[in-house]
């Protein structure tokens, strides 16, 4: 049986003529120790699914078993417990709490398993250490770079032993030495067995994992499985490969209503918010200001 | 509900000292009027506990009006506060004084016969005093000393001659001993034969200062103001401690007898005196405690108010600790250990700033408050509900904040 196993999941937001659909009766088993990629434009849900796998959020219809565990009828707290213990997240935007230090936002969750404050501090350290984060214990989030940062958050998405990593584009406010560093890190954490889900949009950083998942309006288009180290054509081309929706296009789309010209239209019907990116596809998230980038 | 986020909320309130203190203020300015209101109602009763003490146990006194209903055992069972306060309303008659004065039980008596014109000295008056015929009894009654001088007795009754208190002495007669001096009242000059002891505060009734009155023969009053000025009180002391009780039936029945069996004079014993005018402090005390027990509310309502900006305010952080595996009870934990902490403090704060206002007042004012443990664990009590009570609303809506919305909104 595979670790995750997701079958005909549909998200929907609103509802009557209102209704978007984020998730359209998405099928995906991922294995335990694989390493996998999801990219699509903005709008395509990735984040959407990730927030279901992770257990944010849950299934509009389908099914979702984890190791084995139906979880998508579990209350909040049984969900809440299954994230602190099976699911560790990475967020693009890092999500530490900025009134405590590196260590206390590392030992975060362990603090909610219930473990002693003397065991908590020195799991913390230890894998505080294990990010190259040692002699940073006691700043606070504010006063290290954003590398720095993800690295801690990677640090507490891994205090607690989790199965599965999330990452939902950790390495998009990052620039690429310090993204070389935290995809060294995932990999590292691959090695050892850990489960990884990853988004991303940067084509190159697919070659850290054995498994491409593209997603488009909803639903997983194509499915792929990849030798470590390359990048496979498809993502290379991924980007250009499905229409996507920018301000430009609204903007080019408005002037060519004017002008009558229908095959400058917009292809894609409106879904959910339209994204604020203009030449490089972003995730909708809300992203924060990379304090030092 | 662990140590943890004690610490934590430690760590948060303190991370907005503004916020945090402004919102005690609530719950301090709350705990302090309750306790303060309080304890000065009980540092009255005592001053009054005091007084009966000082004037016997046995004293009975006879007021006109009906001040109190009693049962038929004589128990008192309600009290018109109204007619209790200061000398109160109504007068006594001459043939009252004579009962009570024939009266085979009693010993001593003397009628307080009340003139609130003002004495002159060289065309100096004095507003604030007022003027009491009594018999020689008095001071016998009162067990009040003359310090300089002596009271007048039976064979002066008529003479225009004068005790006075020494507000008097200070204030009209701008000296200390002023015996020997005259002042006048409605054209006639009284002689100053004597000064008393500083009065307590409080004797005869709340809101009397018997050290403001200037003290002449009653039939000496009588004849100069006539019926300017009535007879308020009748005090008497029975011949025997024990026959206290006894005289003060006889008294009562002989007056009601003579009223056509009317029940329209009330006949106090001292310690009914106390029950009396405790019971009318009590009313009071309770009652200024009440609506000072309101801004209690009040704080409470504060601390709910901060809480609940606390939370809109801290959607993002509730998102990540939701995100990072907290349940719904450990976030509720969380907010509920802020409001309670608030609320302690508050509390802890206010009991100290009671017991220094406590200080302030004794040492500023005459008035001397006691504050009771009681007092000090109810305020407390009530306070610490309060929080509890008004945290929980933001602490649950905290709570139930959906993970993925709060890390969406929340920055």
């Amino acid at each position: 049986m595979p670790l995750i196993s997701i079958k005909d999941v549909s998200k929907l937001y609103g509802f009557g003529d209102a209704t978007t659909v984020a998730l359209d009766e998405v099928n995906l088993d991922v294995e335990a120790g694989e390493f996998v990629a999801i990219m699509g434009p903005s709008g395509s849900g990735k984040s959407t699914l990730m927030n279901i796998i992770g257990l944010l959020d849950r299934p509009t219809h389908g099914g979702y078993s984890l190791s084995n565990r139906s979880v998508e009828k579990l209350r909040p707290n049984q969900r809440a417990k299954m994230r602190r213990d099976k699911i560790g997240y990475v967020f693009q935007s890092f999500n530490l709490l900025p009134k405590l230090t590196v260590i206390e936002n590392v030992s975060l969750p362990l603090l909610y398993k219930g473990v002693s404050s003397v065991k908590r501090l020195r799991r913390a350290a230890d894998v505080l250490d294990r990010v190259g984060l040692s002699d940073r214990q006691y700043f606070m989030p504010k006063a290290l770079s954003g590398g720095q940062i993800q690295r801690v958050a990677i640090a507490r998405a891994l205090v607690s032993d989790p199965q599965i990593i999330i990452a939902d584009e950790p390495t998009g406010n990052l620039d690429s030495t310090a993204s070389l560093i935290i995809m060294e890190l995932l990999s590292e954490l691959h090695r050892t067995g850990n489960t990884i889900l990853m988004v991303t949009h940067n084509p190159e950083l697919t070659r850290y994992a054995d498994r491409v998942v593209y997603m488009h309006d909803g639903s997983i288009v194509h499915d792929q499985r990849t030798p470590l180290g390359e990048v496979p054509a498809m993502a290379k081309k991924a980007m250009y490969l499905f229409p996507r929706k920018s301000e430009e296009d609204d903007l080019i789309g408005v002037s060519t209503m004017m002008n009558f010209r229908p095959e400058k239209a917009d292809p894609k019907p409106k879904k959910r918010r339209s994204s604020k990116s203009t030449k490089k596809p972003r995730s909708t998230t809300r992203r924060k200001k990379v304090p030092h980038a | 509900m662990h140590s943890g986020n004690f610490k934590l909320a430690f760590k948060t309130l303190r991370s907005s000292k503004w916020q945090s203190t402004l919102t005690m203020f609530g719950i301090i300015i709350g705990i302090v009027s309750v306790i303060t209101t309080v304890s000065l109602g009980e540092g009255i009763k005592h001053q009054v506990l005091g007084e009966i003490n000082h004037l016997g146990s046995d004293l009975i006194t006879v007021r006109a009006g009906r001040g109190v209903v009693r049962d038929d055992s004589g128990a008192i069972i309600k009290i018109n506060p109204e007619f209790m306060y200061g000398f109160g309303s109504g007068s006594l008659s001459d043939q009252d004084v004579a009962i009570i004065q024939g009266s085979k039980l009693i010993k001593e008596s003397s009628p307080i016969r009340l003139y609130s014109g003002s004495a002159k000295v060289e065309n100096r008056e004095y507003p604030d005093g007022f003027i009491i015929g009594s018999s020689p009894a008095l001071p016998n009654l009162l067990q009040q000393k003359v310090e300089f001088g002596n009271y007048f007795s039976e064979a002066e009754d008529n003479r225009l001659v004068a005790v006075i208190g020494k507000r008097v002495a200070e204030q009209l007669f701008r000296e200390n001993i002023p015996v020997g001096q005259t002042f006048s009242l409605r054209g006639q000059d009284f002689i100053v034969r004597g000064v008393f002891e500083e009065f307590k505060p409080g004797l005869l009734g709340q809101g009397i200062d018997l050290n403001k009155a200037i003290f002449v023969p009653n039939a000496s009053i009588k004849e100069v103001v006539g019926t300017a000025a009535p007879v308020v009180r009748v005090l008497a002391r029975p011949k025997s401690v024990a026959e206290s009780n006894n005289a003060a039936i006889a008294i009562s029945k002989e007056l009601r007898a003579s009223h056509g069996g009317q029940n329209d004079i009330t006949v106090l014993r001292q310690s009914e005196n106390f029950e009396v005018t405790g019971g009318v402090l009590d009313i009071l005390t309770a009652f200024i405690a009440a609506i000072a027990g309101i801004s209690l509310l009040v704080g409470g309502i504060g601390i709910m108010n901060i809480m609940l900006v606390s939370v809109s305010e801290r959607t993002y952080e509730i998102g990540i600790r939701k995100a990072v595996g907290a349940t719904n009870r450990q976030i509720r934990s969380q907010f509920m250990a802020e409001a309670i902490m608030l609320s302690a403090v508050g509390g802890i704060l206010g009991i100290s700033i009671s017991f220094a206002l406590n200080f302030i007042i004794r040492v500023l004012t005459n008035l001397s408050p006691i504050i009771t443990w009681p007092v000090v664990a109810i305020a407390f009590g009530v306070a610490f509900g309060v929080g509890v009570v008004f945290g929980t609303i933001p602490a649950v809506k905290a709570a139930r904040k959906d993970p993925i919305d709060a890390l969406r909104i929340g920055h």
